[in-house]
């Protein structure tokens, strides 16, 4: 053990010393200076110039020599180099870290207890100056103990530790340890893996590396025999629409990892709790089967389902947990002009018919006016070549502030009152011929609009194939949004979003008359998306992942974990809401201003409703584990260890291991850090000379001209 | 009557002469007035009103002598020719020469050595000019800054001047003596005020050539009490005003020293001035105008009895 210098160069500063002796005696007597006529007198007594070049507080000189000496000296960067010492991984006190897998892979066989033992003997065997943390992982990591030598302390930590529901993640867990043992004064750093090394867990890119000299020893816990694992992959919902009766159509599908010959397993379908039918499906090793299951009515919100497969090593992904609500069929009003011919509406009103699961409920009107009765219940209007009167659009403009949605399809007819104009995105212009260059075509869509956020894939509908031969012109207003252009620029499809609202504008018709995109392919499932976008659905996801959070603040949130009514499910936004985990746990969401998060952590049916309240379907959100845990695929310790702990320098460093006595210069001055401690004494020491000058001027001021 | 019996007698009758007084008047020619209206009652016994145009006495008429100055009345009742004798006819050229080098901007209470100076050239001025003197004015540092030749219309210029007179650049004697030589070629009464930072033999050598072109030189030699005691106790960095060069003093060890060198100087430029018929006075800036009056009289009295 030597005392070494990282940047020695700095030494150089101790040549600052000098600068104190230079500056006394130098420098100019800067006390009090006195204006007089002439120093013809006062320069013809021999001054004693001698007394300032005769230094007569050595001490307080020493003390700032010394103060600069240690500046510079803390700049060097000494460090007790403790590399000959020869210590090794086994002598010196540690910093243990545990990390601990807690996914749900970890469920098969004993592995999770295996590791519960593993973590309770690396605490037994702790030195008597180790320190031991304890992090418990999956998507994320949680310091479950941090940096203490209390074994009982871990010991207890480690009784209270459970298998989770999420998938596993090794980055968060190792930069854990890595802050934990950049952290620590402890001359040497550990770190205890204690998992079944998934290969998902890991891509390499993390940005993990461990402090060199840190020891990682790896404890892997996976089974080495392959598992037969049966898996419930998805589960789809169709709907259908019997005699005004909604109907679902269950479709689960399987997959089995593993296995050795083909085996037949029985499919539950649950419905509420109860199990209402059971399917039988042969499934080949490491293949896959869907079953569908018998229609179901549905007619209560709500309704909580689970596809149930025997379970086997890995039950979590044996179930999949989705809930389903009964249709709500948008209600939409097309309003047709007097003057528009009869079959304006033709296109429109036949693709609006076809839907399997009658999504579309559509009023027809013949007027270029809009009674109040007319807008009662309807979530969508669609103005179809039609000038309306301005009182019709006041109370359009009512119906767009509750959230309704307009779309005005312009023809030879279609027209807007001024009064009303600030309600569209932008001005109505003439017609506008295109029929010199053989029409134009849809040269630009806003495939990041829900509207043709279906259609931004290959192979997923062709607007190009329609051409337009006339189409009105319009320019864009303030806060408005253009969806589509046409080849030469000009606006096709214009938005302005008022609050939850919308008014669109489709500067062509929706026939024949205009276009031809009624004739292509694409038009039904793009009348679809705009009829849906307009009645303001969304489509409600069945089920979420374990790792996701909902916002229960959030309206739109909510709509899409299939929330149908507010008042239904005993919710309000000025009440607290309690959240039930599948696990019994409650969780308070108190009112407030602010998000309501509910971390979804668990798999199964989180039910959310005021406190104290039990409303007859209160709202639930479904969540199932991610399906990547069940590839047990495994990763090779030693390459997930070489990637963090870099190359090791002792010819005697195994691998996976580096010694203690490799700790670079750098990291051992940096774990010591005397530098800080260095510059303390050298301020106390310039905060003591200065505290001893002014004392000591004070009390010689009256003979002695410098210090 | 010794000189100083006379001077504190007139001290007592004249309380506007105190200089922190003076300094509150801006006016030079309302100051001058004040001054010498006030010093004049106070000595209105005294024999040396002697420069007034009075008749002295009678001489027989001799051959040669200007018959305009015959006695007519006094022929007619005596039949015999007498000229009519006048005392301290001067209407002489008078010039103040004064130091506005930077040395001069000093002073340890209200009135700087300049202030002093300018009084004092302002009251001896309108004293002269009140005799019908030719009044003309020299300011100088190391050349001269403002000249105004003798005149007897000059007076308000001279008072201009003087009022206008700042401290600013280093002094010396010899340049602008030597110019002042040159300008001032018809003999006169020349009054020099300075604070002398040269060595006598510099001084004497500046000065003493217009002492050979027959003026009458009257020397007030100014000084600040804090020059003349260096009342000083705080160890200090001392700067020139002229140079600007700093030295650090420690009042209690050099202010023995200190004094003995001013008093060796001003000894010995007293006894050269004195050698060389120059009327000399050391002037303190904290005492009244009386003493540099009364040395003026003095030598305007000895210069009337010349006559």
């Amino acid at each position: 053990m030597s005392l070494a210098l990282l940047v020695p160069l700095f030494l150089l500063g101790v040549a600052g010393v000098a600068i104190p002796i230079v500056v006394h005696l130098t420098r100019k007597q800067r006390r009090n200076v006195v204006a007089f006529p002439s120093l013809m007198f006062l320069q013809k007594i021999p001054y004693q110039e001698q007394r300032r070049r005769r230094i007569q507080h050595w001490f307080l000189l020493s003390l700032r020599a010394l103060a600069l000496s240690l500046v510079a000296f803390a700049f060097a960067r000494p460090f007790v180099d403790q590399s000959s010492l020869g210590l090794g991984a086994s002598t010196g006190p540690r910093e243990v870290v545990v990390l601990l897998d807690q996914s749900y892979s970890m469920q098969i066989g004993d592995q999770f207890e295996r590791a519960l033992d593993e973590a309770r003997s690396v605490f037994d065997n702790l030195g008597p100056l180790d320190r031991a943390s304890l992090v418990t992982f999956g998507q994320g990591a949680r310091v479950v103990a941090r940096s203490t030598s209390d074994r009982l302390r871990l010991r207890a930590a480690v009784d209270t530790l459970s298998v989770g529901s999420s998938v596993t993640r090794y980055g968060p867990a190792l930069k854990v340890a890595q802050t934990i043992i950049e952290e620590s004064d402890l001359p040497m750093g550990e770190v205890f893996l204690l998992t079944d090394f998934q290969k998902n867990g890991w891509t390499g890119d993390e940005g993990v590396s461990l402090p060199a000299g840190s020891k990682v020893t790896p404890v892997s816990l996976g089974e080495q025999a392959p598992i037969d694992n049966l898996e419930v992959t998805d589960v789809s919902l169709a709907r259908q629409s019997v005699r005004g009766r909604e109907r679902v159509v269950p479709t689960a599908r399987l997959a089995r990892r593993g296995g050795e010959a083909a085996k037949e397993v029985m499919v539950a379908l649950e419905l509420d709790g109860q199990e209402i039918q059971t399917r039988s499906v042969t499934i080949q090793p490491n293949g896959a089967a869907a079953v569908t299951f018998q229609p179901f009515t549905l007619s209560q919100p709500h309704t909580r389902g689970t596809v149930r497969v025997p379970s086997d090593d890995l039950s979590s992904d044996d179930v999949r947990h989705f809930v389903v609500s009964p249709g709500t069929a948008l209600s939409l009003l097309i309003v047709e002009g007097t003057r528009t011919g009869s079959d304006a509406s033709l296109y429109l009103r036949r693709a609006l018919e076809i839907s399997e699961d009658g999504r579309f409920v559509v009023r027809f009107r013949r007027s270029n006016g809009i009674r109040p009765q007319d807008l009662d219940g309807i979530d969508g209007v669609i103005l179809n070549d039609v000038s309306i009167d301005g009182a019709s659009a006041e109370r359009l403009r009512t119906f767009v502030d509750q959230d309704g949605g307009v779309l005005i399809a312009l023809g030879e007819n279609g027209g807007w009152p001024e009064s009303a104009a600030n309600l569209l995105p932008g001005t109505i212009g003439s017609i506008q011929d295109r029929q010199q260059s053989r029409g134009s075509r849809l040269g630009f869509l806003e495939y990041d609009h829900p509207i043709f956020e279906a259609f931004s894939g290959p192979r997923s509908g062709d607007f190009t194939g329609a051409r337009f031969h006339r189409a009105r012109g319009f320019s864009l207003g303030d806060s408005a949004t253009v969806l589509a252009r046409f080849d030469d620029g000009s606006i096709a499809f214009a938005e302005k979003r008022h609050g939850r609202g919308a008014v669109l504008v489709w500067t062509s018709t929706l026939d024949a008359f205009w276009n031809d995109l009624s004739l292509q392919p694409v038009y039904l499932p793009f009348v679809h998306r705009v009829s849906e976008y307009v009645g303001g659905r969304s489509d409600a996801l069945p089920w979420f992942n374990v790792g996701q959070v909902i916002d229960l603040a959030d309206p739109d949130a909510l709509e899409t974990a299939g929330l149908i009514s507010t008042e239904a499910a005993g919710l309000s936004d000025g009440l607290d809401q309690v959240a039930l985990t599948p696990s019994g746990e409650s969780i308070t969401l108190p009112a407030g201003e602010g998000p309501r998060y509910l971390a979804l952590d668990e798999s199964g049916f989180y039910t959310v409703r005021p406190p104290g309240s039990e409303p007859e379907r209160p709202f639930v959100i479904a969540v199932n584990v991610e399906l990547e845990e069940s590839d047990l695929a495994r990763l090779d310790p030693e390459e997930l260890i070489a990637q963090i702990t870099g190359p090791s320098i002792g010819p005697q460093a195994g691998p996976g291991f580096t010694d203690g006595t490799d700790l670079r210069r750098e990291d051992q001055e940096r774990r010591q850090s005397l530098w800080r401690w260095i510059l303390v004494a050298a301020f106390a020491l310039l905060v003591t000379e200065t505290l001893l000058s002014n004392w000591a001027s004070r009390r010689g001021s009256t003979g002695v001209a410098a210090g | 009557m010794p000189p100083n019996t006379r001077i504190s007698s007139a001290a007592n009758g004249a309380r506007l002469l105190d200089p922190a007084v003076l300094a509150r008047i801006s006016n030079l020619e309302l100051l001058a007035r004040t001054v010498v209206d006030g010093f004049l009652t106070g000595l209105h016994r005294s024999p040396f009103l002697g420069f007034s145009t009075d008749f002295a006495e009678h001489r027989p008429y001799m051959p040669g002598d200007d018959i305009r100055r015959i006695d007519w009345r006094l022929f007619a009742r005596s039949d015999r020719h007498y000229i009519k004798l006048f005392e301290a006819e001067t209407n002489a050229n008078f010039a103040v020469l004064l130091d506005v080098s930077a040395s001069m901007n000093y002073t340890s209470h209200s009135v700087t050595k300049l202030d002093y100076a300018k009084y004092l050239s302002a009251c001896l001025a309108f004293f002269s000019n009140r005799q019908r003197d030719r009044v003309g004015l020299v300011t100088f540092d190391h050349d001269i800054v403002e000249y105004v030749p003798p005149s007897m219309k000059h007076f308000d210029t001279v008072l201009h001047v003087l009022d206008r007179a700042e401290a600013g650049r280093a002094g010396s004697l010899a340049e602008p003596f030597l110019k002042v030589t040159e300008l001032l070629r018809r003999k006169g009464v020349l009054v020099v005020i300075s604070d002398f930072y040269e060595e006598p033999d510099a001084i004497l050598s500046a000065i003493g050539p217009l002492r050979a072109r027959g003026h009458d030189v009257i020397v007030f030699h100014i000084l600040d009490p804090a020059e003349l005691g260096f009342l000083f106790e705080e160890a200090s960095g001392f700067e020139d005003l002229e140079t600007g060069e700093q030295i650090p003093v420690i009042p209690a060890r050099l202010k023995d020293e200190y004094l003995r060198l001013v008093g060796e100087h001003l000894a010995e430029v007293e006894k050269r001035f004195k050698q060389n018929r120059i009327d000399y006075q050391l002037l303190d800036t904290s005492q009244p105008l009386d003493m540099a009056l009364f040395q003026y009289l003095l030598a305007r009295e000895r210069l009337s009895r010349k006559r």
